[in-house]
């Protein structure tokens, strides 16, 4: 039987650091959006609202309920 | 008052307040095949769990017919259940919140539901070459190679109608369980592939350790961001709770990422693997209680001042029955991959109890919970029966605690007395018996949450059938 471990460990090892290039890119990238910035709470407001209807999407952050102060 | 919401009460099962009179942008039928076919596999390999889990008490149960020996049985239980339930679960719910997370439709309905079909044509197809001995030999990656390749084309068929609509949103900043679904899809990729098809070109230990890395990480880079993404989703929609922190959820998400992937070899401590690789896994599971904690304080804080909501709200209390469930695996995990406690639980009956509170009690109970809060929706009907729901949630926590702490205890003693070597190795068999009679009555336990979950679920689609019908 022919030996493919080496080939195979530099196979996993180029996924490996594909997964790991692009982990690195988006997580700078992340940073840039904004997402540990000042406006990053955002999402958790707008997942709240009811789902988009045929008629008439509703605005962002309309109807979300929010924590009293 | 803090904590305190401008909201009306959550309703957790649906019903006509939640439904909205004018018609939703969802179609939603690779939803409803994805969830109905994953609940439907739950309960035939249920059947399965419950009789090899009878094998251990009764070794000669069902006699020598070599299709229901525990040889066959056993990898059609961790497939079924792996890929048959839970996977197709998560996809269910993935195919639900995805769209609405974005604002806008499914990319494709047409590719969903054939990714759909061909998810079944897998599952049928190891229903049928597993018991028959088609089988890789490797643990989780028991499948034949051809039903291996249909599970990659599958999973590209997903991925590429995920992306697409992620890509398509309407909103710029993404939600947190986008996050962990696009993670999820590219970990699962890497992973998936070189557990499935680089260990087959290798050998020795690299064989072994490569086999290790996709065990560990199919829990930990596949059932665990998924888990988590609907978790994110759930816990607030069915609270009707903002989430305490999503900077922090952000922070975990990355912390995840960049620590999860090394902590395979922890498997083989003690091994003839070199010391500098234990050391690192040993280092980088330690590190997994960052990710972990700041999973498990966002969602407790979330619910500061929301707590009672669990007395009526059964989706709820699977999602924080869940988070502590969850919170309690990765506790275990890092600390028996210390080589002292490694020692002792390595290989016992520790390790099943540690894998069935993660898969089970952590990521099943959320994947339930979706599957109770959005099938009434899809639907746009009504739960079957809340009070069925509640019974399955008690059989599934009764059951499933019976189980993990007597694995918890059996294993620590069966490890104490494998490390004593005047200790003859069949006597370690016998002395588990009492330990495997209470895991076969807790699976009977667990089944019958299984049975009650599987008739609420079918009960409530066929209502939303009859009244449709009458209504026409």
């Amino acid at each position: 039987m022919t030996d493919y471990t080496y080939q195979s460990v530099l196979f996993a090892y180029l996924l490996f650091f594909l997964v790991a290039g692009g982990a690195v890119f988006f997580f700078v990238r992340s940073l840039k959006d904004g997402y540990l910035g000042p406006n990053s709470e955002e999402p958790k407001y707008r997942m709240l609202e009811d789902e988009p209807q045929l008629e008439e999407t509703q605005p962002t952050g309309a109807c979300a309920p929010r924590r009293q102060s | 008052m803090p904590g305190q919401l401008q909201v009306s009460a959550a309703r957790p099962y649906g019903g006509a307040g939640s439904v909205s009179p004018v018609e939703s942008i969802h179609e939603d039928t690779t939803a409803k095949w994805f969830l109905l076919s994953a609940v439907s596999y739950f309960f035939i390999v249920g059947i399965i769990a419950l009789t090899i889990a009878a094998k251990f008490v009764w070794p000669q149960l069902l006699g020598t017919v070599s299709l229901l020996t525990y040889g066959r049985l056993r990898p059609l239980h961790v497939n079924g259940m792996l890929f048959g339930w839970l996977l197709a679960a998560d996809m269910g719910l993935v195919y639900y919140i995805v769209p609405r997370l974005c604002g806008v439709k499914l990319w494709s309905e047409k590719l969903g539901v054939a990714t759909g079909i061909l998810w079944n044509v897998i599952i049928l197809s190891a229903v049928v070459a597993l018991p028959m001995g088609f089988n890789k030999g490797w643990e989780y990656a028991e499948l034949p190679t051809p039903i291996s390749i249909l599970v990659v084309v599958a999973w590209v068929m997903f991925g590429i109608n995920i992306f697409a609509t992620i890509a398509s949103r309407k909103y710029e900043q993404m939600y947190v369980s986008l996050w962990y679904i696009m993670g999820t899809i590219l970990w699962t990729a890497f992973v998936y592939l070189t557990g499935n098809f680089a260990v087959l070109v290798t050998t020795g230990v690299n064989q072994a350790n490569l086999n290790w890395m996709y065990i560990h990480n199919a829990v930990g880079l596949i059932f665990t961001p998924v888990g988590l993404a609907l978790a994110y989703y759930f816990i607030p929609r069915a609270s009707t709770t903002p989430l305490y922190s999503h900077k922090l959820s952000m922070v975990g998400f990355w912390s995840l990422a960049f620590v999860y992937v090394w902590t395979g070899a922890h498997h083989m401590l003690h091994g003839p693997i070199s010391q500098w690789l234990q050391t690192i896994a040993i280092t980088f599971s330690l590190m997994l209680l960052i990710p972990v904690w700041t999973v498990v304080y966002n969602f407790f804080a979330t619910m500061k001042g929301q707590w009672y909501q669990l007395s009526e709200n059964v989706p709820l209390k699977f999602l924080m029955s869940g988070v502590v469930f969850y919170l309690l695996t990765c506790f275990q995990g890092p600390m028996h991959s210390l080589r002292s406690v490694n020692a002792i639980v390595s290989k016992t009956d520790w390790i099943p109890g540690h894998a069935h509170m993660a898969v089970l009690g952590a990521f099943s109970f959320f994947a339930i919970a979706g599957t109770f809060y959005t099938i009434p929706r899809l639907f746009r009907t009504e739960l079957h029966s809340a009070a069925l729901a509640n019974w399955s949630f008690w059989f599934f926590m009764i059951g499933g605690l019976g189980f993990f702490v007597t694995l918890w205890l059996g294993g620590f003693w069966q490890g104490w007395q494998w490390n004593n070597p005047a200790i003859p190795f069949i006597d370690t068999v016998k002395a588990l018996k009492p330990v495997w009679t209470v895991r076969f009555f807790s699976g009977i336990l667990m089944f019958l949450g299984i049975t009650t979950f599987l008739y609420n679920i079918w009960a409530t689609v066929l209502d939303a059938g009859s009244k449709t019908s009458a209504n026409a």
